[in-house]
């Protein structure tokens, strides 16, 4: 199993969020979570992402911790909503190249095979004409595809987005969903929270609903009907 | 005139400076990004009862002073990650005890006069070569320090969370770019002086980043220009005589902030697509 979810619960403050989930999803599945605001989808992947710890039950991700770094470093997350400008200029391709960093290991300078994979990651995104483009300066669509692109670059095993297309123009949500699927269908775990069900029915392998009683799976057709009403 | 130019304690100040000025805002550059613009003058404020306790403990005080901020800061920063205080809160209340510490105890030690003035605001004409050798030693390892972890750091500078997320040691990055900060402080404390040294941070930062189209870039451009001032601001002081180099420095800086804010739109204009600054 690439992730294993078993009997997880989690509360901010007083408010459970996750009562008792259990979730296992093996490689190569592209799994869309869909449910309400508020029902701990976002939570779920940062519990993934080791970015959380659940207060009961037990998470492995990829054999081992989300605590792990090891782990972690095999993981392409992108969190929700777009980061807050900074103040210095910061190039996409700069953004980009910070996810392989860590793969990279310390003291190890990123090298002209890293820029190239880098060049590659942009541009299975649409985004090759942008690469020394300031981030800040772009559109918010283009900053989430550059995000993306960060996310990807290292070849994760484990791929968590959390509303992905948040911004992206029609034109590029396909380019999105295909690559991905690729992903996929190359041996990654791809795990997906979206408001936006028909940007990905076509691609996802499982559908699983959260936030109303049990986590249960939805069909392809339910979830394509149920449309932004999750 | 030219005699003064280059008297040994001239050439002194124009190595003490320039260091000082290409390292400041090497360090400055991922400060600004994270929003810490003013954790350099709260560890002048911590080194200025560096300065104090070492000389009521017959320390060197530029010893003293990193000591000091050292231990002050990096406690700091495990205060601020434990949560146990909010970030602005926590700097506040350990900066301020830092600096009525340092009056208080310059004060009873009855050494509350010129010399302290000098701390505050620089003194770099009086520069021995130790003190050279040990500014240039502590700008050394800080600028190591940036060229050794550059992208775990601009990886963090650019968004924290997603950093932790991909398994980078974030709050031991963390750590390191306080101690940074505090060892640049203690560096140029004789150079423009506790309270000034975090302009020097600051200014030249936020004038690279008007003109460059990239993180590195912006770095690059902010270390000539921290440089440049404190060259410039230097043969300022030495020509006319009476003023004070370390505030002729940032002065000088500040000047270059304002050119950047009058070309920068420009240069961002012609700035062609395809080419990183």
């Amino acid at each position: 199993m690439t992730l294993e979810l078993r009997d997880v619960h989690f509360a901010y403050g007083a408010e459970p969020i996750l009562d008792g989930v259990n979730l296992s999803l093996s490689a190569g599945q592209f799994v869309v979570l869909a449910g309400p605001n508020g029902s701990g989808k976002s939570t779920i992947l940062r519990i993934c992402a080791g970015l959380l710890s659940p207060q009961a039950g037990r998470v492995q991700v990829l054999g081992g911790s989300p605590a792990d770094p090891a782990v972690r470093r095999r993981i392409g997350y992108v969190p929700q909503g777009l980061r807050p400008p900074g103040t210095i200029p910061v190039s996409v391709q700069e953004v980009v190249g910070a996810g392989l960093v860590p793969a990279r290991g310390l003291f190890r300078p990123l090298g002209r095979a890293d820029w190239s994979r880098v060049r590659v990651a942009l541009d299975s995104v649409g985004m090759s004409r942008l690469a020394s483009e300031c981030l800040f300066e772009l559109s918010g669509g283009e900053q989430q595809r550059a995000m993306l692109a960060r996310a990807l670059v290292g070849d994760p095993e484990l791929i968590l987005l959390d509303e992905p297309t948040t911004g992206i123009d029609q034109r590029f949500r396909p380019v999105i969903a295909e690559e991905l699927r690729a992903r996929a269908a190359a041996g990654a775990t791809v795990v997906v929270v979206t408001h936006d069900p028909e940007d990905f029915h076509h691609v996802v392998d499982r559908i699983v609903l959260l936030g109303e009683g049990p986590i249960r799976e939805l069909g392809h057709d339910e979830f394509h009907a149920a449309g932004r009403s999750l | 005139m030219r005699n003064i130019l280059i008297t040994d304690f001239a050439l002194r100040a124009y190595v003490a400076a320039s260091v000082v000025g290409l390292t400041a805002p090497a360090i400055g550059t991922f400060l600004v990004q994270r929003r810490l613009s003013l954790i350099g003058d709260g560890v002048g404020h911590l080194a200025f009862a560096g300065v104090a306790l070492g000389l009521l403990f017959n320390l060197a005080p530029l010893w003293g002073a990193l000591i000091v901020a050292l231990v002050g800061v990096i406690g700091l920063e495990r205060l601020r990650t434990s949560g146990r205080l909010s970030g602005d809160l926590s700097m506040a209340l350990v900066f301020y005890f830092g600096i009525a510490l340092g009056a208080v105890v310059l004060s009873a030690l009855n050494r509350f006069d010129a010399s302290a003035i000098g701390i505050l605001f620089g003194s770099v004409f009086t520069v021995s070569t130790s003190d050279l050798v040990t500014m240039v030693a502590l700008c050394a390892v800080d600028l190591v320090a940036v060229g050794l972890i550059y992208k775990e750091l601009l990886a963090v500078a650019l968004d924290e969370e997603t950093a932790r997320a991909s398994g980078l040691p974030v709050e031991a990055l963390n750590v390191v770019t306080v101690a940074m900060t505090s060892l640049l402080v203690v560096a140029g404390m004789r150079a423009v002086g506790l309270l000034l040294i975090s302009a020097l941070l600051v200014v030249p930062v936020a004038a690279g980043s008007r003109i460059a189209h990239s993180f590195r870039g912006s770095m690059l451009m902010a270390m000539a220009v921290g440089v440049i001032s404190a060259l410039v601001g230097l043969l300022i002081a030495l020509w006319q005589g009476h003023i004070a180099p370390g505030g002729g420095i940032v002065l000088t800086a500040l000047g270059f902030f304002a050119l950047s804010m009058a070309v920068g739109r420009r240069a961002s204009r012609r700035h062609p697509r395809g080419v990183v600054a």
